[in-house]
């Protein structure tokens, strides 16, 4: 795309003023996109006809080869006229995804604009139907808020749509992002992931097709089919039941593509953005799961599945329910995993419903007299709760769990029948909006229904408050004049984002400065960027190999706090990681570890154990293991409550972790604290990938062990978002090993229970960190 | 009304008494005329006018019935504003209770039909994003309909949240 002309000033407003408008350059869908829908055309004349040849039992058994002929020249009119139409809606389809507008134009005759504000964005999904993979083309699909029409766009080349994707997302989010900062990005022909997804569960070919195999559905119908076989030969039937298998075959034939062939390849994985469902074997579609859009979470298993222990898992979104046609190969899909087994289901539920056990919900059975009505299953009801969410349990011939977060609950229902009220029994209903969660607590105990259904108010309301408490955090980060104002001081624009974390936005002011722009609004009580600037300071005249930074100028302006740093050399390590070959990423990795071990050269200004920023720094401490106690104190205070529930056994980690610590003899040096990827640069100097600087030096730099840093610059490494860090991560330990010997390796192990407490308090704003946390604890 | 269905520390609101005639009048009505027809036709044509008559017992033996019925149906309908949320009950033999917080509240309706509007009636319905929430109040007068339908909106408003 060519660079439209930015309006500097208005690029952050929701539209443009009328008068100004600038003249923009369009652009049209591939221009193989007329062929591809003339193809598709085809091929479903193809398949019509190969069903029409198909011998059905009738009379007219065989299409004579006179009949092909007229049906030939019907069909090549057919495929021409749809390439025709194809042609006429491409050449009449214009669209632009640019910094300031998503805006798409179609219609020949009757012509349409359609502009959607980023933030209205609900998802962004990628379909490929066979023909466009061939030409390496997809469809990008948009929907934007409930009851908006689906926006397509057909086709792009697969790695622009990749692009534009990663793009509308961003943006979707309300960051401020640039299309030009989305190059190409470069997706697997097969499973549609980039570099930045991480896959979670991958379904294996042969447990879908086993799976599909003892499928309730699969058993059913083709014991029917058998007996339907048998009796008929029995009985010399046979031609008769040959148009009875004919509608048994056409369903056989839906339910493979449905069921196998849509879901082959089936991949859920953790992309920047949320989760990511990939799938299919020659439709192959990819999509966002929106995470603060799940309604609710169905588990279900089978009969036929159990000896496996095997679990499917769906999942209810706003807006999302179209689940009565079964989730067909190109339409957005509730299944969150076909066939799963129970720590992939954990691991999928913990991401869907961060810091929410699955099995420490204590679930109590209904009242024996149930058996009078649901006589066929009334032993498997159960229901259960606890602070996050509800959950119902039923079915025998195939198990339901419905999960239901408090914060979704829509209504509350008590549902009585006359042969339940004889036996004082109830039923109540929590009502989720259009989709395959149906959370009904069937047969209760009168008293116990009553109960269950007030209090499940009580608790959605806490829910919901709780909800609405968070929202206000999020609307805290609108942009104001203020600020454009203050970037206009600096010579720069939003346009200069480098890059922005939960702390700060980086602006670049030239080539040698940036400014910081920190979130939190401005304490003038708050020492923090003081103290940052004078240890930095303190390091002027050290050389350790590596750039510190420096910060220039500390200031406030209209409530927030800013900072002017002197700029790093080379390029951020954490996206050259995503996209670096294995064997360059190794040997960058291993200067990596080198920079982190020299980090302990630089001089720190408090002898002995110490806290050097943070409120009440400078803080000495008499022993490493009491310093490590007061940087516990806080999160942990915060976490606690959620750690006791998400880790059972947590006061003997933590226990463990103290008598390890104890054990600790070392001489105390600078402790950066939170060495990663993200907060180093890299520089290519003669042809080797160097680390050349490590930065944001923050309240979590300490004077302690300095073995810390190697651990945070091994296990940190896990959380990066490129496939399988936690083998670089492995290696890079290996290596750290190697150099420092056999006791790193304990030290390791100790310092990541350290630092899964450290970060404990991210369950309330980062799941992904939190997951990470738990990992760690419970290893 | 046992106390599996007692509203909570308040007491129901109930419809007003035109629901119950504007309920009895059509039953009373339909199913005469619906049976007449067939007893009228059955009787000129082929004289069996005892099938008539059988069929306009059957026709009054309903409509007695569906006095008291519809007399039960309507004692069962009750509903409470609450400060959170609003409770709605009805049923005879199948009978429910539904609680719909006012932060669900995605819509509220008043309707009136053309009958409904002779006997000076309105229909107030909730919808929320679950289509199960079946949370309809008929047989309120207009006045009634427009204040329920004002409060709940203003309070649908205070206490929305999003999905």
């Amino acid at each position: 795309m060519s660079q439209p002309p930015v309006q500097h000033s208005t690029a952050t407003e929701p539209t443009p003023p009328r008068t100004a408008k600038p003249v923009k350059q369009t652009e049209r869908p591939h221009p193989l996109t007329p062929f591809i829908r003339g193809w598709i055309v085809l091929l479903a004349i193809l398949i019509g006809a190969a069903r029409e040849l198909v011998p059905d039992g009738s009379s007219e058994d065989n299409i004579s080869v006179s009949d092909l002929s007229w049906i030939l020249p019907l069909a090549a009119f057919a495929v021409v006229l749809a390439g025709i139409a194809g042609f006429i809606s491409w050449r009449f389809t214009r669209f632009v995804i640019d910094d300031e507008e998503l805006r798409v134009e179609t219609g020949a005759v009757f012509k349409s604009s359609k502009k959607v504000p980023f933030e209205r964005l609900q998802s962004v999904d990628i379909i490929q139907p066979l023909a466009a993979r061939l030409f390496g083309l997809a469809e990008l699909r948009l929907e934007a808020g409930a009851g908006d029409s689906t926006i397509k766009l057909r086709y792009l080349r697969q790695t622009k749509a990749a692009s534009l994707r990663e793009y509308l997302l961003t943006r979707a989010h309300g960051e401020q992002a640039r299309v030009a900062d989305h190059g190409d990005v470069r997706a697997s022909v097969f499973t549609d992931l980039t570099a930045a997804d991480r896959p979670l569960v991958q379904v294996r070919p042969d447990r879908l097709i086993v799976s599909f195999l003892l499928s309730t559905e699969w058993l059913v119908s083709s014991v029917l089919a058998l007996v339907l076989l048998a009796t008929t030969v029995y009985f010399d039937l046979a031609a008769l039941a040959l148009t009875a298998l004919i509608p048994l075959v056409i369903s056989a034939v839906s339910m493979i593509s449905r069921r196998l062939i849509a879901m082959f390849n089936f991949t859920l994985a953790e992309s920047p953005r949320g989760l990511r469902v990939t799938r299919g074997l020659t439709n192959l579609t990819s999509q966002s799961v929106p995470i603060d859009r799940i309604q609710g979470v169905k588990i279900s298993q089978p009969l036929p599945w159990r000896p496996f222990g095997w679990y499917r898992v769906d999942v209810d979104i706003v807006g999302y329910a179209h689940s009565d046609s079964e989730n067909n190969e190109s339409t957005a899909t509730s299944v969150l995993l076909p066939v799963a087994d129970v720590d992939q289901v954990e691991l999928a539920v913990g991401r869907v419903l961060p810091g929410f056990d699955l099995d420490g919900i204590g679930l109590n059975r209904v009242p024996s007299r149930a058996r009078w009505i649901r006589w066929f299953d009334f032993w498997t009801l159960r229901y259960g709760w606890n602070d996050r969410a509800i959950t119902t349990e039923e079915g025998w011939l195939s198990h339901e769990r419905n999960i239901v977060p408090h914060a979704k609950t829509q209504s509350v229902r008590i549902e009585q029948g006359p042969l339940q009220r004889r036996l004082r029994l109830a039923d109540v209903h929590i009502d989720t909006p259009k989709g395959p969660v149906r959370a009904v607590a069937h047969q209760l105990d009168v008293r116990v229904a009553r109960e269950l259904a007030l209090t499940q108010l009580d608790r959605a309301r806490a829910a919901r408050r709780a909800d609405r408490e968070r929202i206000p955090v999020s609307q805290a980060r609108v942009r104001t004049d203020e600020e454009t104002e203050l970037l206009a001081t600096f010579g720069t624009s939003r346009d200069q984002l480098l890059g922005s974390g939960g702390e700060s936005e980086v602006f670049a002011i030239d080539e040698q400065r940036v400014l910081r722009l920190y979130r939190r609004p401005y304490d003038p009580s708050d020492q923090t960027g003081e103290q940052i600037r004078r240890l930095l300071d303190s390091w002027e005249d050290t050389n350790i190999g590596l750039d510190v930074p420096k910060i220039v100028q500390v200031g406030e302006h209209a409530g927030r706090c800013y900072t002017v740093d002197r700029r790093f050399s080379g390029r951020c390590l954490s996206p050259w990681l995503a996209q670096a070959q294995t064997g360059d990423r190794r040997q960058a990795l291993s200067s990596y570890l080198d920079a982190t071990l020299r980090l302990r050269d630089l001089p720190s200004p408090i002898p002995g154990f110490a806290r050097l920023i943070g409120p009440q720094a400078p803080q000495q401490f008499s022993s490493l293991g009491e310093l490590l106690n007061n940087m516990l104190d806080g999160p942990v205070r915060i976490s606690r409550a959620q750690l006791e529930r998400d880790l059972p056994n947590v006061a003997h980690t933590w226990s463990r972790l103290h008598a390890d610590l104890a054990d600790r003899v070392v001489s105390p040096a600078l402790v950066h604290g939170d060495v990663c990827p993200a907060n180093t640069y890299i520089d290519s100097r003669s042809g080797r990938w160097v680390v050349s600087g490590i930065g944001d030096f923050s309240p979590h730099t300490v004077s302690g062990d300095p073995t810390m840093d190697i651990a945070g610059a091994v296990i940190f490494l896990e959380l990066e978002p490129y496939p399988d860090p936690a083998a670089d991560a492995v290696w890079l330990e290996a290596l750290a090993v190697q150099q420092g010997g056999n006791d790193v390796r304990h030290w390791i192990e100790v310092y990541r229970r350290f630092y899964g407490f450290y970060f404990s308090d991210s369950f309330r704003f980062d799941p992904v960190l939190y997951a990470w946390c738990l990992r760690q604890l419970r290893r | 009304m046992d106390e599996l269905f007692a509203p909570p520390a308040y007491d129901w609101q109930r419809l007003s008494p035109a629901y119950r005639s504007l309920r009895r009048l059509t039953s009373v009505l339909t199913a005469p005329i619906l049976l007449s027809i067939p007893a009228v036709i059955v009787g000129v044509l082929t004289g069996n006018w005892w099938i008539s008559t059988l069929l306009w017992a059957i026709a009054a033996a309903i409509v007695i019935t569906r006095w008291f019925v519809v007399d039960r149906n309507w004692r069962s309908w009750g509903y409470v504003e609450r400060d959170d949320d609003l409770y709605i009950t009805h049923g005879v033999l199948f009978r429910s209770l539904v609680a719909v917080p006012y932060g669900r509240m995605q819509l509220v309706e008043v309707g009136s039909g053309p009958l409904e509007r002779a006997f000076g009636l309105a229909t107030v319905s909730l919808k929320t994003a679950s289509p199960e929430t079946n949370a309809t109040i008929p047989g309120l007068r207009p006045e009634e309909a427009a204040r329920l339908r004002d409060r709940l909106t203003e309070l649908g408003e205070s206490q929305a949240s999003g999905l």
